[in-house]
């Protein structure tokens, strides 16, 4: 292209000169300028002539010259545009590509999205306005009961809970949880639940679940620190029909339930939905952890609070009593139950006012718990205050942070790599009493069937493999009181309750 | 049962304290992000004075017809504040969200505060763009967003249709043939208007933008004006972005009369002079004189009385197999 413009200028400078050859029709030749041999030799003719000659190469040499430099300036314009062309294209192409990334990111959003992982399995809109989860909890213990007066059949393996879980969101708004159970003999459901969520401070939820006063039986059950809950639970209710408004306030320092139920007996749940009474129970609970949110670290798991219910009539249950089927020990046997022909005659209330700690490795746990039942026996009538208490602490040996929730191992067991999960001992101390009146002429509890009171203690080890697998061994040692039978196999009260546990759980 | 239930919700109130925390959603589109950001804050200020509620107001920007969109398959916008009226008449059409008459509801049509399509151009105009015609010609780079998603886009694509028709006595064969030779022109489209200037002005594509004033004076603002200027063509579209009150939403957030309020004081002395600050034309003849010199004179035509109103622009030109359809092939 330059040759050919360069012969161009070239040509029509010196063409009316010189008869020099053509350029090709099609511009492509590049034959070079000829200029006449006789010219050239620059000798052979009259030396006006040779010096006209040479005047005129010199002419052509500088025009060639002048040819370069116009080449030299309009070259890197010619570039330069085309680079600038080329560079918008390669603009064009890249922002296409960014809004490209943009729509697929965006179509991500609107995609289903489905997890799987240690929090269990979860499928869920785009928008996280429809979420289903499928979570589930299966603990096999074993308990073992020594010198337990000839006792036979409460040793063995056992299914604790089989349960699986499901739960979701609807709505965005609207939560579900569904559980039913199927260890044991029979198959329950645990809790089927609807829960609409205001905001953090403004919460309804209805259905079946727990009831809101003991603290300890508000622990998940995949967190209970033993395989069973202590004394103190027996005085609780378990789950009930009915709703409740809960909440969180000031940025979590304070929380509150407070609900209307069916009404459960000590420790027991609703397990039909049969009605003896159209009266109802209200039960309520506030706790507060006031430097929740503060830098002061030792107080920052410190909480503290009270819980309670009331029923002006007996509670709606299938037992027409109104009256718990009895009070257990840590090895599940039950020490204590009213005697028969003993109804409930009036109002129950509990108090419980309970308070946790946590700092580090460090967990506390207590609670005291008072139920009280005006209960009557034929033309007798009494007014009953039970109570309980316990502490339980625990110490967890390989750094991880104690918690009211669920231990996550900061070196998940992983033997190749020299990780053995986390380590957790644990120890509780429990008592229950009966009021003394309850077997005051052996109206209400016969003494000789039952005990007045019992007093356990525990400890343990508990081993996190990782965030769902979990093994856990303890013993218990259990007192009675008040007992005044024969011992003979079977009578629980007669002899203290020795009994270990073991436990293999899978939560996710 | 009942007075139980009265005294859990009054126990509950009386927990979370006197004074409300209230949470907005103001699904708006691309370029009225320095708007709303400066206007929540103002009314945030406003309506705690007057109620000593908290007002939270989150932003939502994209494509107008896009957010149109989302807003019926179940954004829960309190209230929208798009480019066109057509946008929120899809939302009271698809999704029954608000009522059709949502535009007789505030004043000026329930538009606050207007604007136009202007030219963005680089320093020194290097490829002498001053109207319409000059956007058409051969070799000239033109960002623009899609009009199928942008409001902006087809406020832009009406003013040179509007242009084509005037400057060839309303021959309208001419004036497709002057829009396909303009969107023969775009190497790239945007889906909203912010995506453009990002192209325009971030990414140095292209020779001009069909700009939003007020985003044109944005980007002067942003990126300096030594680095672009704003060209205005002698004839323009009177761009009025309404507002509305998502009423479904907004009755079941329980927000309908903050939603009411924070609209309506879109129209008061400091929402205007907020629109006017940000570029927007406002409403207030008293701020539009205070701000005459943010905005240029120019030829303003209507949607309605160029184009039959938006119904009828949408279905001719956006729809599927609209005009728009026949003359752009991505």
């Amino acid at each position: 292209m330059k040759t050919k413009l360069k012969q161009l200028i070239v040509a029509t400078v010196v063409g009316s000169q010189f008869a020099l050859p053509a350029l090709a029709d099609d511009g492509t030749n590049a034959t070079p300028v000829q200029i006449p041999a006789y010219a050239a030799e620059g000798s052979g003719g009259n030396s006006a002539e040779a010096a006209e000659i040479k005047a005129l190469k010199q002419e052509v040499e500088a025009l060639v010259q002048k040819v370069n430099a116009l080449e030299q300036q309009r070259g890197p314009a010619e570039q330069a545009a085309t680079i600038q062309e080329l560079d918008q294209k390669v603009r064009v192409l890249s922002r296409e590509r960014e809004n490209d990334q943009d729509a697929a990111a965006a179509l991500a959003k609107t995609q289903p999205k489905i997890s799987i992982g240690g929090n269990g399995f979860s499928f869920g809109s785009g928008d996280s306005n429809f979420v289903a989860q499928l979570h589930g909890v299966i603990q096999l213990d074993s308990r073992t009961f020594f010198q337990d007066g000839g006792n036979n059949g409460n040793d063995g393996f056992l299914l604790r809970r089989a349960r699986p879980i499901i739960s979701g969101t609807v709505f965005h708004d609207f939560d579900f949880n569904f559980t039913p159970d199927f260890g044991g003999s029979t198959v329950q459901i645990q809790d089927a639940y609807l829960n609409y969520r205001y905001d953090s401070a403004f919460q309804v939820q209805a259905g079946k679940f727990k009831s809101p006063v003991g603290l300890e039986h508000l622990v998940a059950d995949k967190d209970v620190l033993f395989n069973e809950r202590s004394l103190a639970t027996d005085l609780v209710p378990n789950r009930d029909l009915g709703l409740d408004l809960h909440g969180d306030l000031f940025g979590g320092t304070a929380s509150y339930a407070v609900g209307v139920f069916n009404g459960a007996p000590d420790f027991s749940s609703a397990s039909t939905n049969v009605s003896f009474q159209d009266g109802k129970a209200f039960a309520g609970r506030v706790f507060f952890q006031p430097w929740k949110n503060t830098d002061v670290n030792a107080l920052r798991g410190l909480g503290f609070g009270v819980g309670g219910s009331y029923e002006a009539n007996h509670p709606n249950t299938n037992s027409a009593t109104g009256l718990t089927p009895g009070y257990t020990s840590d090895g599940q046997q039950k020490f204590f139950q009213y005697a028969s022909g003993v109804y409930v005659s009036g109002a129950t209330w509990r108090v419980s006012p309970q308070a946790y700690y946590y700092y580090g490795p460090l967990g506390l746990l207590a609670e005291y718990v008072v139920s009280d039942q005006e209960v009557k026996k034929a033309a007798k009538s009494a007014d009953l205050a039970n109570t309980a208490w316990e502490i339980s602490g625990s110490w967890l040996l390989t750094g991880e942070d104690a918690t009211y929730g669920s231990i996550t191992p900061l070196h998940p067991f992983n033997p190749h790599n020299n990780q053995w999960g986390a380590w957790q001992l644990v120890a509780r101390y429990a008592a229950l009493d009966v009021d003394d009146k309850a077997f005051a002429g052996s109206t209400y509890a016969d003494p000789t069937k039952s005990a007045s009171g019992a007093t356990a203690w525990s400890v343990g080890l508990n081993w996190y493999l990782n965030k769902n697998l979990r093994a856990d061994l303890s013993f218990s040692h259990t007192v009675f009181d008040g007992f005044r039978g024969v011992a003979s196999p079977g009578t629980v009260p007669a002899q203290a309750e020795n009994v270990l546990f073991s436990r293999l759980q899978l939560a996710f | 049962m009942k007075t139980f239930l009265n005294i859990l919700l009054a126990t509950s109130l009386a927990l979370s304290g006197g004074a409300k925390e209230i949470k907005l959603l103001n699904v708006s589109y691309d370029p009225t992000r320095e708007l709303y950001s400066e206007y929540n804050a103002a009314f945030a200020k406003y309506w705690q004075a007057k109620t000593s509620d908290t007002v939270t107001v989150s932003q939502s920007h994209g494509g107008s017809g896009k957010q149109a969109q989302a807003v019926v398959n179940g954004l829960e916008a309190d209230v929208v504040t798009l480019a066109l009226a057509y946008d929120i008449d899809a939302i009271s059409q698809q999704a029954r969200l608000l009522p059709a008459d949502w535009q007789q509801r505030l004043p000026n049509n329930s538009t606050p505060y207007t604007s136009t399509i202007v030219f963005l151009v680089r320093k020194g105009n290097p490829k002498q763009i001053k109207d319409w015609d000059d956007v058409v010609k051969k070799g000239v780079s033109v960002v623009v967003a899609n009009p199928k998603t942008s409001g902006g886009a087809r406020w832009a694509y009406l003013a040179a249709w509007a242009y084509a028709l005037e400057t060839n006595n309303h021959d309208e064969a001419k004036a497709k043939e002057f829009i396909t030779k303009l969107y023969k022109n775009v190497p790239v489209l945007d889906s909203g208007a912010r995506g453009s200037t990002v192209t325009f002005a971030q990414r140095d594509i292209g020779d001009v933008l069909l700009a939003w004033e007020n985003e044109a004076h944005l980007a002067l603002k942003e990126f300096g004006a030594d680095k672009f200027e704003i060209v205005t063509p002698s004839l323009s579209i009177l761009a009025e972005p309404p507002v509305s009150v998502v009423d479904k939403n907004a009755k079941r957030h329980g927000t309908t009369e903050v939603a009411k309020a924070y609209l309506n004081y879109l129209y008061s002395d400091e929402g205007q002079e907020i629109a006017a600050k940000n570029f927007y034309r406002p409403r207030n003849e008293t701020l539009t004189g205070k701000y005459a010199g943010n905005f240029s004179q120019l030829k303003l035509v209507t949607v309605d009385q160029e184009f039959g109103g938006w119904a009828k622009a949408q279905k001719t030109h956006f729809a599927d197999g609209g005009i728009f359809d026949q003359i752009f092939q991505p």
